[in-house]
């Protein structure tokens, strides 16, 4: 009997244990007290999140904003690697604060979670062979390859329809599956496709077969994701980020990370942090 | 945690039927698989057995490789890997026909037959030898003794492992959607990133599992007792 009542109390205290920290209401409270700040960010998706070789650090536009707002609230950030799928139940469940894996703010995302206001714009785009896509049409009941729980799976099916869309784990195969010629195009993000693109052209053997041509199917503001009715937390992210607008240390970080003549050639053109509401409303 | 249950979502309406066809799919895949890893799995058991070295050989390390990697690598192997390997006019034809649910098959064929010729090999090791070398002295040649002597007798013991096995490879077809087969695994989660309503999809695609689970138990026991039992040699 006592075994057993032992037993209901580590249980009880299990659930307790898990859910606890989802409980808690006040992060940026939380993560003073730990001095620690733990973030979901993407492990294989450069420029945003990746691992550097060499260092063995995560590196990236993402993990820059991070790093930004872990060192205003004068804690020390950790990262955890999370994917498309994964990374809102890990927010949910509280096994990270904060998520900077470039997630796209939209109106059924934002019922779940909170977001910060955008950090990025970028729009959706397609990653083909040289020459293969022109415009929508030459896409039209053709295999486009993405990764799964992302928002290019739902707008590519609404662009085009008659579209057979193929849904990898990541980007990596997808990405390999048009080398391959089992895809006639990826899509996603410009942002990340240029970071794909990046790494094709360091390849000898695929350099200069690859290409994004200007075809857009959508606009994505990327915001970072907090839990939802955590005031004081999204106040402070919020903050931070509009500061590092007017000190200029944004502009600087994209200039770090897309510039014209680097890996992920991409334009900031008129893009601003503000007080903005793009992708919620 | 105050999540809203909405059953609705998964018993109605789009996404329901993103479910119904993953449900189709994943039926497809297993059904094909069973018949062909059975088919397998019996020439395989075959070779293994064989006194011929070199087929003996073949049979064995096709065992011991297959049986001893895993299913996940396997499919990457047949999606991507077969693609290295083949000549391009080959992989644009496959890629035509959407080579995703053949890729699965193939994987899951060669897996699963591999650890049915173990069943099926242990099946025959439980017929008394005599009974091969009776067919023998009657006439009948090593092969014809095994296809119409010792088998039928090895398969109708091997039903239970058998089961087993069916069971393994339905479950194990969830792998595909690793490579893009929109099999129910990859519907539910599907329905998951359109509506953040996993644990409802989840459950869906539980209950399906189970089902079909039971279907094949169900299957496999009224063979064995219907067909297979009455005519069991005593």
């Amino acid at each position: 009997m006592a075994r057993k009542t032992a037993l209901v109390i580590a249980a009880a205290a299990l659930v307790a244990a898990m859910f606890g920290s989802a409980l808690a209401a006040d992060t940026l409270a939380d993560v003073k007290k730990k001095g620690v700040l733990v973030a979901g960010v993407k492990d294989s998706t450069p420029p945003f999140g990746s691992v550097d070789p060499n260092t063995k650090e995560y590196v990236g536009y993402d993990v820059d904003f991070i790093r930004a707002i872990a060192k205003k609230a004068g804690v020390k950030a950790e990262f955890q690697p999370v994917t498309s799928a994964n990374r809102m139940p890990m927010l949910q469940e509280g096994r990270v604060d904060i998520l900077a894996a470039t997630m796209t703010k939209t109106p059924e995302r934002a019922k779940q979670i909170d977001f910060s206001y955008t950090y990025f714009l970028t729009g959706q785009k397609f990653l083909t062979k040289v020459g293969t896509v022109k415009s929508l049409k030459d896409l039209e009941g053709k295999a486009i390859g993405t990764a799964k729980g992302s928002t290019s799976e739902q707008n590519v099916a609404k662009a085009v329809p008659s579209a057979k869309i193929l849904s990898f784990d990541d980007y990596p195969q997808a990405v390999l599956a048009l080398i391959q010629g089992k895809v006639i195009a990826v899509t996603t993000d410009e942002s990340i496709l240029a970071g794909q693109l990046g790494k094709l052209e360091k390849n000898p053997a695929s350099k200069g077969k690859f290409e994004i041509p200007d075809v857009q199917i959508s606009e994505e503001p990327y915001g970072l994701g907090m839990r939802k009715g955590d005031t004081n937390w999204v106040k402070f992210v919020n903050d931070t980020i509009l500061e590092m607008e007017k000190s200029g240390e944004a502009k600087k970080l994209f200039d770090k990370y897309f510039a014209p003549d680097g890996d992920n050639p991409m334009k900031r053109g008129t893009f601003k942090i503000t007080a903005d509401e793009r992708g919620i409303k | 945690m105050n999540y809203q249950f909405d059953w609705a979502v998964v018993t109605s309406g789009k996404y329901f039927e993103w479910l119904v066809s993953g449900v189709v799919v994943t039926v497809k895949i297993s059904v094909v698989s069973i018949a062909l890893s059975f088919l397998l799995g019996l020439v395989i058991a075959v070779m293994r057995m064989s006194r011929f070295r070199p087929v003996y050989w073949f049979a064995h390390g096709y065992l011991e490789f297959f049986r001893n990697t895993p299913l996940l690598v396997q499919i990457f192997f047949w999606y991507f890997g077969s693609y290295k390997v083949l000549p391009d006019a080959v992989n644009q034809w496959l890629n035509a026909q959407g080579f995703e649910f053949a890729a699965a098959v193939i994987a899951l064929t060669i897996y699963t037959s591999a650890f049915i010729a173990e069943d099926i090999r242990s099946g025959v090791r439980s017929i008394p030898k005599e009974q091969m070398e009776a067919a023998r002295s009657a006439g009948f040649s090593y092969v014809r003794s095994m296809f119409y002597i010792i088998l039928p007798q090895a398969v109708r013991l091997t039903i239970p492992p058998l089961i087993n096995q069916f069971l393994n490879l339905t479950k194990n077809s969830s792998l595909a959607m690793t490579i893009g087969v929109a099999e129910l695994m990859y519907q539910a989660r599907q329905v998951e990133s359109y509506t953040f309503k996993g644990f409802e999809a989840f459950s869906a695609a539980t209950v399906v599992y189970v089902g079909l689970s039971f279907a094949i138990t169900g299957l496999m026991t009224l063979y064995d007792r219907k067909v297979l039992q009455p005519i069991k040699v005593r």
